[in-house]
């Protein structure tokens, strides 16, 4: 790590030890989704020095997309999500390694998706590709973050193959898909939360959101545990 | 038996965060939820259908396990258990 790097960092250092900034340097990360949730989770973590990001999602940037997407400007109207994400990124911080890729995640493509990667954040809009992502995520033992946000509410949960159940165990199947009703400092929250559990995973500080899932609820300004337990009969996990 | 429900998000509008139930004899989740909503009408308009169906992907929870991995509205509730009422909420 140069001098460079030591100064972009020096604020997190004394949290994180150089050996906790190194692991984070070293790490692979896929964010999954390009949207409210994956703009926040990306930039916090090419900003704490994440080495190795891979941005993913099948859309193009939206007027209506600007209102929580904070990677994007309306010169960005039109074009990828994920390229304009990563440009963005880039300019954040030069010293890490930023891929956009403009792919849907599904069954044929997911397993390219997750090669070389460390950790998955999910940043998905529907609980059928999360579905996929839990289950690449279980078979190949990589830390799952997910997240989920509607207006004012949002929920996360960190799953950890071998240690906690999987999103299966949870939830048992998906919404209809919906066009949302959401506001920017939703995503803020729950985005930062994911972030936040990617930095302690990856350098193992902290305890994660692991058997708990995390429910927010802006209009209160009230944040919730439920204590959560794995199903022995899980079809992605059980028996793990 | 001593049962604790937390309801969450839009549903405490309708009961408040946190309510213990002493039920007289042995329920099942489906019994106590139908019961709630002949209570709190605002509750029954938000959580069931006009046909009397507990609306489909409304996340509920008995002792941190989803009641669609025991036996759904069949499960039965035991002394102590802590209920959760939650919304689904699936954007990103």
């Amino acid at each position: 790590m140069g001098e460079h790097d030591a100064g972009r960092y020096q604020r997190q250092i004394p949290l994180l030890g150089v050996e906790g900034q190194e692991r984070l340097r070293r790490a692979r990360v896929l964010v999954a989704g390009v949207g409210g949730l994956g703009t926040v989770v990306a930039a916090c973590l090419a900003a704490a020095g994440v080495g190795a990001l891979r941005l993913v999602d099948n859309d193009k940037v939206e007027l209506s997309n600007l209102n929580r997407q904070l990677l994007f400007i309306p010169d960005d109207i039109g074009r990828d999500k994920a390229a304009a994400a990563m440009e963005k990124l880039q300019l954040l911080n030069p010293e890490i390694r930023v891929e956009g890729i403009n792919r849907t995640i599904d069954d044929k493509t997911v397993d390219d998706l997750v090669k070389d990667i460390d950790l998955i954040v999910d940043a998905l809009d529907n609980f059928t590709t999360r579905f996929i992502l839990n289950k690449v995520a279980f078979s190949r033992r990589l830390p799952l973050i997910h997240g989920a946000v509607r207006g004012f509410f949002g929920q996360a949960a960190t799953l950890i193959p071998g240690r906690t159940g999987c999103l299966k165990c949870l939830f048992a199947k998906s919404p209809p898909g919906e066009i949302f009703p959401i506001l920017g400092s939703t995503c803020g929250v729950i985005g930062a939360i994911q972030a936040t559990e990617t930095v302690k995973v990856l350098t193992d500080i902290g305890e994660p959101l692991a058997n708990r899932l995390f429910l927010w609820d802006g209009q209160s300004g009230e944040g919730d545990i439920i204590i959560t337990k794995r199903n022995p009969q899980c079809v992605i996990c059980g028996g793990d | 038996m001593k049962i604790t429900i937390r309801a969450f998000a839009d549903y405490r509008e309708f009961i408040g965060k946190e309510m213990q139930l002493d039920l007289p004899e042995e329920k099942t989740i489906g019994e106590l939820l139908a019961g709630l909503g002949e209570s709190y009408p605002n509750l029954r308009r938000e959580m069931f259908a006009p046909t009397g169906e507990l609306k489909e992907f409304i996340n509920i929870f008995i002792n941190g396990r989803n009641i669609a991995f025991l036996k759904d509205m069949a499960t039965p509730l035991a002394d102590g258990d802590i209920i959760a009422l939650f919304p689904p909420v699936a954007g990103g």
